[in-house]
């Protein structure tokens, strides 16, 4: 049996940016990366963006690494398989192809997926995902031959799929289930912003409905909602979320919960195994719980993080956690932890004539998230008062003043 | 690693994810179009490429830079060296 020092699997930006992080420590260790997708690492956030979906930027700007950076670096990339079994006490994992292999170190950075419909006709041509580069390809294609679509799902995805199907001139519907756009995360206010936005791009959007069933033969005709009403379409985009497909280390003895569950220092409850990015469920020091998190910037430095303690540091992980988008002439940035709650309270910080919009979540009188539309000016200084943990209490006033210019409080 | 001399933001490739900003704030920021921009002495703001020493004294370190760039998740951000080499992407 093949045994490799350091084993990685998950060939996205976490997994990735361990393997470069490890080469920096460690320039002779056997390292080698498993990834499910037959790719070198590519940038998955491009993937939802319009100049990439709308080819006004070559596709080759998809790679962020060339071919030959693997082998250059000693790093061998077994793409296109994935790994089905996990035994801790041997130290091995098995590959769908049988191939076992034996680790020393192990890092799990095996993503999330995105979450399929399970309605009445959900197996049609036609319905699209997007999670993958060969999701994307799939929708590229189909964008080309498309009157009419359909966008299920109200979040980034969704904002992100409507944007790039308008700029292809497509006539589009959102279907969202619930009352506004992203509920609960926003506030009714911040997404009828974000609707407003939509309508003036000719978005039509339906609130409060479910897809009852697909229509159509082998391909999609169109849906019928729940109250009847049927809406013909050429085709669907879904994104209603995602999940950590961690069944495979069932029986291994890792705890998980909706992620891989790992210390502040992003290792596995079994010695030697550490997971990375979205597939992480760590114990955040800045809000002292665990929390999961689905984004770039976490992926990658969780990777980081991840890498050098597998190469012997002993270093907490901290960062907080950030996601902006734009289209329709608006910008959309998230901070920290913008979960509502109870004992969190939420200062609004508006322009008056209503255009930037933003809410800042305190917790115990501390800065702990903040969702900001037309508001990113903000995002640096929201950031660093996060990770200062200063105490804003008695600053609530300062924070609601869209003129008060937040890099004062650092 | 080379001294960095010249910094190119390219704006197809910028999505405004906001990491550069974050990274080296007193060197990028977003503009009205969430396209990262460069800061540069004076509070004068650049959309086109910036030499170094036009940015405020001690802005960033060219290890800062270089994290910075390092961190788009587009490789929208170009590093230039004092002879006109490509530092990164590299």
């Amino acid at each position: 049996m093949e045994k490799i020092k350091y084993l990685i699997i998950g060939g996205g930006v976490a997994g990735t940016t361990a393997a470069e992080t490890i080469r920096q420590q460690d320039p002779e260790g056997s390292c080698a990366i498993v990834s499910d997708e037959p790719y070198r690492l590519y940038s998955r956030i491009m993937l939802s963006k319009p100049n990439f979906f709308l080819e006004k930027i070559p596709f080759d700007q998809i790679w962020l690494k060339q071919a030959d950076w693997y082998i250059q670096n000693n790093i061998a990339l077994m793409a296109g398989k994935k790994a089905t079994a996990l035994d801790t006490a041997a130290k091995t994992v098995t590959l769908d192809d049988g191939t076992a292999l034996a680790y020393e170190k192990l890092l799990l950075a095996t993503g999330s997926c995105v979450r399929r419909w399970d309605i009445t006709g959900a197996e049609k041509q036609n319905i699209f995902y997007l999670r993958t580069l060969d999701d994307a390809k799939q929708i590229i294609a189909k964008v080309k031959s498309t009157k009419r679509a359909i966008v299920i799902g109200g979040g980034f995805v969704g904002f992100e799929m409507c944007d790039m199907l308008r700029l292809a001139n497509i006539d589009v519907t959102l279907i969202l289930r619930e009352p506004h756009f992203w509920d609960p995360l926003l506030d009714e206010h911040s997404g009828k912003l974000i609707e407003v936005a939509l309508e003036k791009g000719d978005v039509k959007i339906l609130h409060n409905s479910l897809v009852k069933e697909v229509i159509g033969g082998d391909t999609v005709q169109g849906v019928a909602l729940q109250n009847d009403i049927v809406l013909p379409t050429d085709m669907i985009v879904v994104g209603i979320g995602t999940y950590c497909p961690i069944e495979w280390t069932a029986g291994s003895g890792i705890k998980t919960n909706r992620g891989i569950v790992t210390d502040e220092y992003l290792a596995a409850s079994a010695p030697d195994v550490w997971a990375a990015g979205d597939g992480a469920e760590f114990k955040d020091v800045i809000l002292s719980e665990q929390i999961q998190l689905g984004n770039w910037a976490n992926a990658q430095m969780q990777g980081k993080v991840a890498a050098r303690n597998m190469c012997g540091a002993h270093e907490q992980f901290r960062i907080v956690s950030f996601y902006v988008t734009s289209g329709f002439g608006i910008t959309i940035a998230f901070a920290g932890d913008i979960r509502p709650a109870p004992e969190k309270k939420i200062v609004t910080r508006a322009s008056a004539d209503g255009r930037f919009y933003g809410r800042i979540l305190l917790k115990n009188g501390k800065l702990v998230g903040a969702t900001l539309i037309n508001g990113t000016r903000d995002l640096s200084s929201i950031v660093k008062l996060i990770e200062r943990g200063t105490d804003l209490s008695e600053k609530c006033a300062e924070l609601a003043d869209p003129s008060f210019s937040l890099a004062t409080l650092l | 690693m080379a001294k960095i001399k010249k910094i190119v933001v390219d704006r197809n490739l910028c999505i405004g994810a906001a990491s550069c900003v974050l990274t080296a704030d007193t060197v990028f920021e977003l503009d009205a179009e969430n396209k990262a921009i460069i800061k540069l002495k004076g509070g004068v703001k650049s959309a086109e490429p910036a030499e170094k020493t036009a940015l405020e004294d001690d802005a960033a370190s060219d290890n800062t830079l270089l994290t910075a760039a390092q961190s788009c998740p587009t490789r929208a951000i170009l590093l230039y060296d004092e002879d006109g080499k490509q530092v990164y992407p590299s």
